[in-house]
Protein backbone atom coordinates (compact mmCIF):
# COMPACT_ATOMS: atom_id res chain seq x y z
CA UNK A 1 0.00 0.00 0.00
CA UNK A 2 1.39 3.51 -0.86
CA UNK A 3 2.34 5.96 1.33
CA UNK A 4 2.73 8.93 -1.03
CA UNK A 5 -0.01 10.79 -1.77
CA UNK A 6 -1.48 10.33 -5.49
CA UNK A 7 -2.29 13.42 -7.53
CA UNK A 8 -5.36 14.53 -8.68
CA UNK A 9 -5.11 15.30 -12.28
CA UNK A 10 -7.52 17.73 -13.28
CA UNK A 11 -8.58 16.34 -16.36
CA UNK A 12 -10.13 13.17 -14.58
CA UNK A 13 -12.46 15.04 -12.79
CA UNK A 14 -16.11 15.58 -14.38
CA UNK A 15 -14.54 13.13 -17.59
CA UNK A 16 -17.04 10.31 -18.35
CA UNK A 17 -16.66 6.99 -17.01
CA UNK A 18 -15.30 8.62 -14.05
CA UNK A 19 -16.95 8.39 -10.33
CA UNK A 20 -17.51 12.02 -9.00
CA UNK A 21 -15.21 12.66 -6.27
CA UNK A 22 -17.37 14.00 -3.07
CA UNK A 23 -14.12 16.75 -2.49
CA UNK A 24 -11.76 17.83 -5.28
CA UNK A 25 -9.07 19.83 -4.07
CA UNK A 26 -6.12 20.97 -6.50
CA UNK A 27 -3.37 23.30 -5.80
CA UNK A 28 -4.17 24.55 -2.57
CA UNK A 29 -2.14 27.31 -0.88
CA UNK A 30 -2.46 29.69 1.50
CA UNK A 31 -0.17 31.58 3.95
CA UNK A 32 -1.69 33.76 6.92
CA UNK A 33 -0.74 37.64 6.61
CA UNK A 34 3.10 38.17 7.23
CA UNK A 35 3.62 34.40 8.15
CA UNK A 36 5.55 31.92 5.38
CA UNK A 37 2.98 30.12 3.74
CA UNK A 38 1.53 26.93 5.38
CA UNK A 39 -0.34 24.76 3.12
CA UNK A 40 1.39 24.56 -0.38
CA UNK A 41 0.14 23.35 -3.37
CA UNK A 42 -2.09 20.74 -1.64
CA UNK A 43 -4.18 17.67 -3.59
CA UNK A 44 -6.68 16.11 -2.26
CA UNK A 45 -9.61 13.81 -3.07
CA UNK A 46 -12.34 12.31 -1.47
CA UNK A 47 -14.86 9.37 -2.34
CA UNK A 48 -18.46 9.21 -0.88
CA UNK A 49 -18.24 6.99 2.29
CA UNK A 50 -14.33 7.64 2.86
CA UNK A 51 -13.02 8.05 6.68
CA UNK A 52 -10.17 9.80 6.03
CA UNK A 53 -8.00 10.76 9.64
CA UNK A 54 -6.02 13.86 9.20
CA UNK A 55 -2.67 13.48 11.44
CA UNK A 56 0.51 15.61 11.11
CA UNK A 57 2.55 17.90 14.30
CA UNK A 58 1.05 21.02 15.65
CA UNK A 59 1.20 23.80 13.33
CA UNK A 60 1.16 21.46 10.09
CA UNK A 61 -2.15 23.35 9.25
CA UNK A 62 -4.85 20.80 9.55
CA UNK A 63 -7.22 23.46 10.93
CA UNK A 64 -6.37 25.50 8.76
CA UNK A 65 -6.95 23.21 5.86
CA UNK A 66 -10.62 22.72 7.37
CA UNK A 67 -11.36 26.06 7.85
CA UNK A 68 -10.69 26.58 4.01
CA UNK A 69 -12.35 23.23 3.02
CA UNK A 70 -15.57 24.96 4.63
CA UNK A 71 -15.24 28.05 2.77
CA UNK A 72 -14.47 30.32 6.34
CA UNK A 73 -10.86 31.04 4.53
CA UNK A 74 -10.26 31.84 1.34
CA UNK A 75 -7.10 30.06 -0.51
CA UNK A 76 -4.35 32.49 -2.09
CA UNK A 77 -4.30 30.06 -4.96
CA UNK A 78 -6.31 26.34 -5.56
CA UNK A 79 -9.58 24.99 -6.12
CA UNK A 80 -12.17 23.17 -3.89
CA UNK A 81 -14.59 21.65 -5.15
CA UNK A 82 -18.07 20.55 -3.28
CA UNK A 83 -20.10 17.53 -5.15
CA UNK A 84 -19.40 18.78 -8.68
CA UNK A 85 -19.58 22.57 -7.21
CA UNK A 86 -16.80 24.76 -6.25
CA UNK A 87 -16.73 25.64 -2.53
CA UNK A 88 -17.39 29.54 -2.77
CA UNK A 89 -15.52 31.46 0.33
CA UNK A 90 -18.08 33.23 2.32
CA UNK A 91 -20.78 31.19 1.21
CA UNK A 92 -22.88 28.55 3.44
CA UNK A 93 -22.43 25.43 2.23
CA UNK A 94 -24.98 22.99 4.59
CA UNK A 95 -23.31 19.75 2.48
CA UNK A 96 -20.08 20.33 4.82
CA UNK A 97 -20.22 20.70 8.40
CA UNK A 98 -17.47 21.18 10.76
CA UNK A 99 -17.47 20.11 14.45
CA UNK A 100 -14.86 22.13 15.92
CA UNK A 101 -11.86 21.20 18.66
CA UNK A 102 -13.70 23.31 21.25
CA UNK A 103 -17.51 22.90 21.13
CA UNK A 104 -18.05 25.04 23.79
CA UNK A 105 -16.92 27.70 20.27
CA UNK A 106 -19.97 26.05 18.93
CA UNK A 107 -22.39 25.84 21.20
CA UNK A 108 -23.83 30.01 21.30
CA UNK A 109 -27.50 29.13 22.12
CA UNK A 110 -29.00 29.54 25.79
CA UNK A 111 -30.80 26.11 25.35
CA UNK A 112 -29.31 22.56 23.57
CA UNK A 113 -32.49 22.23 21.60
CA UNK A 114 -31.70 25.86 20.24
CA UNK A 115 -28.54 25.40 19.49
CA UNK A 116 -29.13 22.31 17.51
CA UNK A 117 -32.29 23.97 15.84
CA UNK A 118 -29.89 26.94 14.95
CA UNK A 119 -28.35 25.24 11.66
CA UNK A 120 -32.22 24.13 9.95
CA UNK A 121 -33.46 27.55 10.79
CA UNK A 122 -31.10 28.82 8.51
CA UNK A 123 -32.18 26.73 5.87
CA UNK A 124 -35.24 28.36 5.77
CA UNK A 125 -37.32 25.16 6.89
CA UNK A 126 -40.67 24.81 8.42
CA UNK A 127 -41.10 24.81 12.23
CA UNK A 128 -41.97 21.02 11.46
CA UNK A 129 -39.52 20.00 9.39
CA UNK A 130 -36.85 21.77 11.76
CA UNK A 131 -38.20 20.16 15.19
CA UNK A 132 -38.38 16.82 13.10
CA UNK A 133 -34.34 17.07 12.22
CA UNK A 134 -33.75 18.47 15.88
CA UNK A 135 -35.57 15.43 17.38
CA UNK A 136 -33.24 13.02 15.03
CA UNK A 137 -29.85 14.44 15.54
CA UNK A 138 -30.43 14.99 19.38
CA UNK A 139 -31.16 11.06 19.11
CA UNK A 140 -28.66 9.73 17.21
CA UNK A 141 -26.26 11.45 19.53
CA UNK A 142 -27.86 9.96 22.37
CA UNK A 143 -28.47 13.40 24.10
CA UNK A 144 -32.24 14.09 23.66
CA UNK A 145 -32.46 13.93 27.05
CA UNK A 146 -30.33 17.17 27.41
CA UNK A 147 -32.16 19.16 25.34
CA UNK A 148 -34.06 21.83 27.44
CA UNK A 149 -30.33 22.18 29.39
CA UNK A 150 -28.00 25.44 28.87
CA UNK A 151 -24.89 24.38 26.95
CA UNK A 152 -22.45 25.58 29.75
CA UNK A 153 -24.07 23.30 32.38
CA UNK A 154 -22.95 20.15 30.47
CA UNK A 155 -19.78 18.04 30.51
CA UNK A 156 -17.06 17.79 27.81
CA UNK A 157 -18.10 14.88 26.27
CA UNK A 158 -22.11 16.33 26.66
CA UNK A 159 -20.89 19.44 24.74
CA UNK A 160 -18.78 17.08 22.12
CA UNK A 161 -22.38 15.38 21.04
CA UNK A 162 -24.49 18.16 21.18
CA UNK A 163 -22.32 20.10 19.13
CA UNK A 164 -22.26 17.11 16.49
CA UNK A 165 -25.86 17.00 16.92
CA UNK A 166 -25.64 21.08 15.69
CA UNK A 167 -24.30 20.02 12.80
CA UNK A 168 -26.01 16.55 11.74
CA UNK A 169 -29.29 18.54 11.98
CA UNK A 170 -27.99 20.42 8.86
CA UNK A 171 -27.94 17.03 6.71
CA UNK A 172 -24.03 16.93 6.16
CA UNK A 173 -22.69 14.81 3.40
CA UNK A 174 -19.08 15.67 5.10
CA UNK A 175 -18.49 15.98 8.25
CA UNK A 176 -15.26 17.69 9.81
CA UNK A 177 -13.58 16.65 12.57
CA UNK A 178 -11.03 18.82 14.53
CA UNK A 179 -9.65 17.15 17.62
CA UNK A 180 -12.95 15.49 18.39
CA UNK A 181 -11.65 13.32 21.32
CA UNK A 182 -9.82 16.18 22.94
CA UNK A 183 -10.45 16.66 26.89
CA UNK A 184 -12.83 13.45 26.77
CA UNK A 185 -12.59 10.97 29.60
CA UNK A 186 -11.72 7.44 28.58
CA UNK A 187 -16.09 6.55 28.58
CA UNK A 188 -17.23 9.38 26.85
CA UNK A 189 -13.94 8.74 24.05
CA UNK A 190 -14.74 5.29 23.79
CA UNK A 191 -18.94 6.68 22.96
CA UNK A 192 -17.80 9.24 20.53
CA UNK A 193 -15.71 5.57 18.54
CA UNK A 194 -18.66 4.09 18.17
CA UNK A 195 -20.37 7.17 17.02
CA UNK A 196 -18.33 7.58 14.37
CA UNK A 197 -17.62 3.95 13.34
CA UNK A 198 -21.19 4.08 12.87
CA UNK A 199 -21.89 7.32 11.00
CA UNK A 200 -23.30 6.94 7.25
CA UNK A 201 -21.70 10.52 6.59
CA UNK A 202 -18.23 11.15 4.95
CA UNK A 203 -15.66 11.71 7.77
CA UNK A 204 -12.17 14.06 7.73
CA UNK A 205 -10.82 13.89 10.79
CA UNK A 206 -7.74 15.59 12.67
CA UNK A 207 -6.36 13.66 15.51
CA UNK A 208 -3.54 13.63 17.69
CA UNK A 209 -5.37 10.58 19.30
CA UNK A 210 -3.67 8.19 16.59
CA UNK A 211 -5.59 5.04 18.68
CA UNK A 212 -8.57 6.64 17.63
CA UNK A 213 -7.80 6.93 13.98
CA UNK A 214 -6.79 3.09 13.60
CA UNK A 215 -10.43 2.63 14.87
CA UNK A 216 -12.24 4.56 12.89
CA UNK A 217 -10.56 5.66 9.95
CA UNK A 218 -9.84 4.13 6.13
CA UNK A 219 -7.46 6.04 4.70
CA UNK A 220 -4.69 8.64 6.83
CA UNK A 221 -3.45 11.60 5.18
CA UNK A 222 0.03 12.86 7.15
CA UNK A 223 0.27 16.43 6.49
CA UNK A 224 3.59 18.44 7.49
CA UNK A 225 5.20 21.35 6.36
CA UNK A 226 2.15 22.15 3.88
CA UNK A 227 2.28 19.01 2.30
CA UNK A 228 0.16 16.09 2.56
CA UNK A 229 3.25 13.57 2.94
CA UNK A 230 1.64 10.47 3.42
CA UNK A 231 -1.56 8.84 2.08
CA UNK A 232 -2.90 5.36 2.58
CA UNK A 233 -4.17 2.85 5.05
CA UNK A 234 -4.12 3.54 8.66
CA UNK A 235 -1.78 0.87 9.26
CA UNK A 236 0.48 1.73 6.54
CA UNK A 237 1.00 4.99 7.01
CA UNK A 238 1.00 4.97 10.82
CA UNK A 239 3.25 1.92 11.01
CA UNK A 240 6.00 3.24 8.88
CA UNK A 241 8.19 4.32 11.58
CA UNK A 242 10.92 6.31 9.80
CA UNK A 243 7.76 8.52 8.06
CA UNK A 244 6.12 9.06 11.05
CA UNK A 245 9.42 10.10 13.44
CA UNK A 246 10.46 12.05 10.09
CA UNK A 247 6.96 14.38 11.16
CA UNK A 248 7.63 14.49 14.25
CA UNK A 249 5.27 11.92 14.84
CA UNK A 250 5.44 7.83 16.32
CA UNK A 251 3.96 5.42 15.85
CA UNK A 252 0.66 4.28 18.11
CA UNK A 253 1.00 1.54 20.88
CA UNK A 254 -1.10 -1.14 18.84
CA UNK A 255 1.47 -0.75 15.93
CA UNK A 256 4.77 -1.13 17.59
CA UNK B 1 -20.54 35.83 41.40
CA UNK B 2 -23.64 34.67 40.00
CA UNK B 3 -24.14 35.82 36.44
CA UNK B 4 -28.07 34.70 35.97
CA UNK B 5 -30.78 36.37 35.52
CA UNK B 6 -33.50 33.85 35.50
CA UNK B 7 -32.47 31.28 38.00
CA UNK B 8 -36.10 31.60 39.83
CA UNK B 9 -38.12 31.94 36.26
CA UNK B 10 -39.16 28.57 36.78
CA UNK B 11 -41.33 29.95 39.86
CA UNK B 12 -45.03 30.37 39.92
CA UNK B 13 -46.77 33.96 40.48
CA UNK B 14 -48.83 36.41 39.09
CA UNK B 15 -45.65 37.82 37.70
CA UNK B 16 -44.06 34.65 36.37
CA UNK B 17 -47.69 34.25 34.56
CA UNK B 18 -48.17 37.64 33.14
CA UNK B 19 -47.66 37.37 28.99
CA UNK B 20 -44.01 38.68 28.57
CA UNK B 21 -44.74 41.26 25.65
CA UNK B 22 -47.64 43.09 28.42
CA UNK B 23 -44.36 43.05 30.89
CA UNK B 24 -41.98 44.19 29.02
CA UNK B 25 -43.73 47.43 28.21
CA UNK B 26 -45.76 48.12 31.47
CA UNK B 27 -42.30 47.27 33.51
CA UNK B 28 -40.25 49.20 31.58
CA UNK B 29 -42.49 52.65 31.21
CA UNK B 30 -42.61 51.90 34.83
CA UNK B 31 -38.97 52.15 34.89
CA UNK B 32 -38.64 55.60 33.21
CA UNK B 33 -41.64 56.75 34.79
CA UNK B 34 -39.16 56.35 38.46
CA UNK B 35 -36.19 57.99 36.39
CA UNK B 36 -38.51 60.82 35.56
CA UNK B 37 -39.87 61.55 39.21
CA UNK B 38 -37.92 64.39 41.00
CA UNK B 39 -39.99 65.43 43.96
CA UNK B 40 -39.15 63.50 46.84
CA UNK B 41 -42.92 63.35 48.24
CA UNK B 42 -43.38 60.90 45.59
CA UNK B 43 -40.79 58.45 47.13
CA UNK B 44 -43.20 56.52 49.41
CA UNK B 45 -45.24 56.06 46.99
CA UNK B 46 -42.67 54.60 44.30
CA UNK B 47 -41.37 52.89 47.12
CA UNK B 48 -44.70 51.14 48.14
CA UNK B 49 -45.41 50.34 44.07
CA UNK B 50 -41.46 48.96 44.15
CA UNK B 51 -42.53 46.61 47.42
CA UNK B 52 -45.86 45.42 45.77
CA UNK B 53 -43.97 44.11 42.47
CA UNK B 54 -41.30 42.47 44.05
CA UNK B 55 -44.06 40.53 46.90
CA UNK B 56 -46.53 39.59 43.54
CA UNK B 57 -43.24 38.11 42.29
CA UNK B 58 -42.51 35.82 45.07
CA UNK B 59 -39.12 36.11 44.27
CA UNK B 60 -36.54 35.69 47.26
CA UNK B 61 -34.92 38.59 48.93
CA UNK B 62 -31.72 37.14 49.15
CA UNK B 63 -31.95 37.70 45.35
CA UNK B 64 -32.49 41.34 45.75
CA UNK B 65 -29.95 41.81 48.30
CA UNK B 66 -27.36 39.56 45.89
CA UNK B 67 -28.24 41.77 43.34
CA UNK B 68 -28.14 45.30 44.80
CA UNK B 69 -24.26 44.33 46.61
CA UNK B 70 -22.09 45.12 43.56
CA UNK B 71 -24.18 48.82 41.89
CA UNK B 72 -25.01 49.64 46.06
CA UNK B 73 -21.30 49.76 46.14
CA UNK B 74 -21.16 52.88 43.13
CA UNK B 75 -24.44 54.04 45.65
CA UNK B 76 -21.74 54.39 48.31
CA UNK B 77 -19.05 56.17 46.34
CA UNK B 78 -21.91 58.60 45.55
CA UNK B 79 -23.38 58.82 48.83
CA UNK B 80 -20.09 59.56 50.71
CA UNK B 81 -19.23 62.42 48.32
CA UNK B 82 -22.63 64.23 47.06
CA UNK B 83 -23.67 65.53 50.61
CA UNK B 84 -20.58 66.85 51.28
CA UNK B 85 -20.32 68.82 47.98
CA UNK B 86 -24.12 69.36 47.19
CA UNK B 87 -25.89 72.56 48.26
CA UNK B 88 -26.06 75.45 50.50
CA UNK B 89 -27.69 74.87 53.74
CA UNK B 90 -25.60 73.30 56.04
CA UNK B 91 -26.70 70.79 58.52
CA UNK B 92 -23.34 69.40 59.80
CA UNK B 93 -19.73 70.97 59.65
CA UNK B 94 -16.65 68.76 61.09
CA UNK B 95 -13.65 70.70 60.80
CA UNK B 96 -13.69 71.43 56.78
CA UNK B 97 -16.42 69.00 56.18
CA UNK B 98 -19.95 70.03 56.00
CA UNK B 99 -22.88 68.19 55.18
CA UNK B 100 -25.25 70.02 52.91
CA UNK B 101 -29.24 69.71 53.39
CA UNK B 102 -29.39 69.53 49.44
CA UNK B 103 -27.16 67.13 48.98
CA UNK B 104 -28.45 64.51 51.41
CA UNK B 105 -32.00 65.31 50.37
CA UNK B 106 -30.41 64.73 46.45
CA UNK B 107 -28.70 61.33 47.73
CA UNK B 108 -32.28 60.26 49.02
CA UNK B 109 -33.86 61.08 45.70
CA UNK B 110 -30.67 59.21 43.81
CA UNK B 111 -31.04 56.15 45.80
CA UNK B 112 -34.83 55.31 46.09
CA UNK B 113 -34.87 55.92 42.20
CA UNK B 114 -31.96 53.70 41.87
CA UNK B 115 -32.96 51.03 44.11
CA UNK B 116 -36.73 50.91 42.91
CA UNK B 117 -35.29 50.60 39.64
CA UNK B 118 -33.15 48.12 40.01
CA UNK B 119 -35.85 45.82 41.70
CA UNK B 120 -38.27 46.55 38.75
CA UNK B 121 -35.50 45.12 36.45
CA UNK B 122 -34.94 42.36 38.64
CA UNK B 123 -38.56 41.80 38.86
CA UNK B 124 -38.85 42.06 35.14
CA UNK B 125 -35.98 39.34 33.88
CA UNK B 126 -36.25 37.14 36.78
CA UNK B 127 -39.57 36.28 35.97
CA UNK B 128 -39.26 35.04 32.57
CA UNK B 129 -36.76 33.09 30.97
CA UNK B 130 -33.92 35.48 29.67
CA UNK B 131 -34.22 33.78 25.87
CA UNK B 132 -38.38 34.76 26.41
CA UNK B 133 -37.33 38.36 27.12
CA UNK B 134 -35.52 38.65 24.44
CA UNK B 135 -38.30 37.12 22.11
CA UNK B 136 -40.51 39.42 23.44
CA UNK B 137 -38.29 42.21 22.82
CA UNK B 138 -37.73 41.00 18.98
CA UNK B 139 -41.36 40.66 18.83
CA UNK B 140 -41.88 44.18 19.84
CA UNK B 141 -39.25 45.84 17.43
CA UNK B 142 -35.81 45.16 18.94
CA UNK B 143 -33.04 44.73 15.81
CA UNK B 144 -32.32 40.76 15.23
CA UNK B 145 -28.74 41.88 15.33
CA UNK B 146 -29.47 43.37 18.93
CA UNK B 147 -31.49 40.51 19.49
CA UNK B 148 -28.26 37.95 18.62
CA UNK B 149 -26.22 39.94 20.56
CA UNK B 150 -27.49 40.15 23.48
CA UNK B 151 -28.26 36.63 23.81
CA UNK B 152 -24.56 35.63 22.65
CA UNK B 153 -23.65 38.18 25.29
CA UNK B 154 -25.35 36.80 28.17
CA UNK B 155 -24.56 33.46 26.91
CA UNK B 156 -21.04 34.12 27.11
CA UNK B 157 -21.13 36.21 30.58
CA UNK B 158 -20.88 32.61 32.21
CA UNK B 159 -17.77 31.76 30.18
CA UNK B 160 -16.06 34.87 31.25
CA UNK B 161 -17.05 35.04 34.98
CA UNK B 162 -15.49 31.11 34.51
CA UNK B 163 -12.29 32.37 32.73
CA UNK B 164 -11.91 34.84 35.43
CA UNK B 165 -12.34 32.54 38.38
CA UNK B 166 -9.69 30.03 36.84
CA UNK B 167 -6.96 32.67 36.34
CA UNK B 168 -7.66 34.45 39.65
CA UNK B 169 -7.11 31.20 41.28
CA UNK B 170 -3.93 30.22 39.61
CA UNK B 171 -3.08 33.62 40.33
CA UNK B 172 -3.45 32.92 44.09
CA UNK B 173 -1.93 29.63 43.38
CA UNK B 174 1.20 31.15 42.61
CA UNK B 175 1.07 33.51 45.27
CA UNK B 176 -0.55 36.62 44.76
CA UNK B 177 -2.75 37.97 47.44
CA UNK B 178 -3.73 41.41 46.19
CA UNK B 179 -4.60 43.40 49.21
CA UNK B 180 -1.91 45.77 49.63
CA UNK B 181 -2.01 48.84 47.83
CA UNK B 182 0.54 48.72 45.50
CA UNK B 183 1.63 49.32 41.80
CA UNK B 184 2.17 45.61 41.12
CA UNK B 185 -1.16 45.00 42.73
CA UNK B 186 -2.78 47.08 40.52
CA UNK B 187 -1.12 46.19 37.64
CA UNK B 188 -1.75 42.09 38.02
CA UNK B 189 -5.71 42.60 37.65
CA UNK B 190 -4.83 44.96 34.50
CA UNK B 191 -3.20 42.95 33.28
CA UNK B 192 -6.02 39.79 34.30
CA UNK B 193 -8.68 42.40 32.80
CA UNK B 194 -6.68 42.76 29.24
CA UNK B 195 -6.23 39.08 29.16
CA UNK B 196 -9.50 38.49 29.32
CA UNK B 197 -10.32 40.98 26.32
CA UNK B 198 -8.22 39.08 24.09
CA UNK B 199 -9.59 35.96 24.50
CA UNK B 200 -12.79 37.18 24.56
CA UNK B 201 -12.07 38.52 20.91
CA UNK B 202 -10.43 35.82 20.05
CA UNK B 203 -13.07 33.43 21.08
CA UNK B 204 -15.68 35.48 19.45
CA UNK B 205 -14.08 35.02 16.34
CA UNK B 206 -14.55 31.43 16.85
CA UNK B 207 -18.05 31.45 17.55
CA UNK B 208 -18.89 33.65 14.74
CA UNK B 209 -16.72 31.10 11.92
CA UNK B 210 -19.09 28.49 13.87
CA UNK B 211 -22.43 30.67 12.74
CA UNK B 212 -21.26 30.79 9.96
CA UNK B 213 -21.10 27.66 9.31
CA UNK B 214 -24.13 26.43 10.21
CA UNK B 215 -25.79 29.25 8.46
CA UNK B 216 -26.07 32.65 10.03
CA UNK B 217 -26.95 35.59 8.11
CA UNK B 218 -28.27 33.50 5.58
CA UNK B 219 -31.30 32.99 6.04
CA UNK B 220 -33.73 35.04 8.69
CA UNK B 221 -33.88 32.04 11.17
CA UNK B 222 -37.61 31.05 11.74
CA UNK B 223 -38.94 32.94 15.01
CA UNK B 224 -42.21 32.74 14.56
CA UNK B 225 -43.37 33.61 17.81
CA UNK B 226 -43.29 30.89 20.69
CA UNK B 227 -44.80 33.08 23.40
CA UNK B 228 -48.00 32.76 24.69
CA UNK B 229 -51.31 34.54 24.00
CA UNK B 230 -52.35 38.13 25.68
CA UNK B 231 -55.36 37.12 27.58
CA UNK B 232 -57.19 39.76 29.35
CA UNK B 233 -55.72 39.55 32.66
CA UNK B 234 -52.07 40.50 30.93
CA UNK B 235 -53.93 43.21 29.20
CA UNK B 236 -55.81 44.73 32.50
CA UNK B 237 -52.28 44.56 33.94
CA UNK B 238 -50.72 46.03 31.37
CA UNK B 239 -53.30 48.95 31.50
CA UNK B 240 -53.27 49.10 34.76
CA UNK B 241 -49.22 49.57 35.37
CA UNK B 242 -49.45 52.10 32.59
CA UNK B 243 -52.13 54.29 34.75
CA UNK B 244 -49.45 53.85 37.68
CA UNK B 245 -46.49 55.13 35.88
CA UNK B 246 -48.55 57.66 34.12
CA UNK B 247 -49.51 58.93 37.68
CA UNK B 248 -45.99 59.12 39.13
CA UNK B 249 -44.93 61.31 35.53
CA UNK B 250 -48.14 63.88 36.58
CA UNK B 251 -48.28 63.86 39.89
CA UNK B 252 -44.33 64.59 39.71
CA UNK B 253 -45.00 67.73 37.04
CA UNK B 254 -48.31 68.80 39.21
CA UNK B 255 -46.23 68.95 42.51
CA UNK B 256 -43.09 70.62 41.28
CA UNK B 257 -45.71 73.35 39.81
CA UNK B 258 -47.15 73.50 42.29
CA UNK B 259 -50.45 72.95 41.37
CA UNK B 260 -50.90 70.09 43.64
CA UNK B 261 -50.09 70.39 47.32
Amino acid sequence: MSTQPPQPTPAAEGAPGVAPHLLYVTGLSFAYPGRPGLLRDLHLTLQPGERVGVIGPNGAGKTTLFMLLCGVLTPDSGMIRLLERPVTPGTFHPEIGMVFQNPDDQLFCLSVWDDVAFGPQNLGLSRAEVAARVEAALTTTGVRHLAERPPQQLSGGEQRMVAIAGVLALHPRLVIYDEPSANLDIRSRRRLIQFLQASPETLLLASHDLELILEVCDRVLLLDAGQIVGDGRPYVVMGDAALMAAHGLERPATLL
Amino acid sequence: MNLTLDAYAHRDSPLHRWEPRCKLVALLVLLFAFAFVRDLRLLPAMLLVTAGLYAASRLPAALLLSRLRYPGMFLLLFALLVPLLVGSTILLKIGPLALYREGLLFLLLVATRFGAILTVSIVLFGTMPFLTSVRALRALGLPEILADMTLLAYRYLHELGRDLRMMQTAMRLRGFQGRAFSPRNLRMPAALVGSLLVRSYARSERVYQAMILRGYGHESACCASTLVPVTRPDLMALVGTLLVATGFVVGDVLLRTGALV
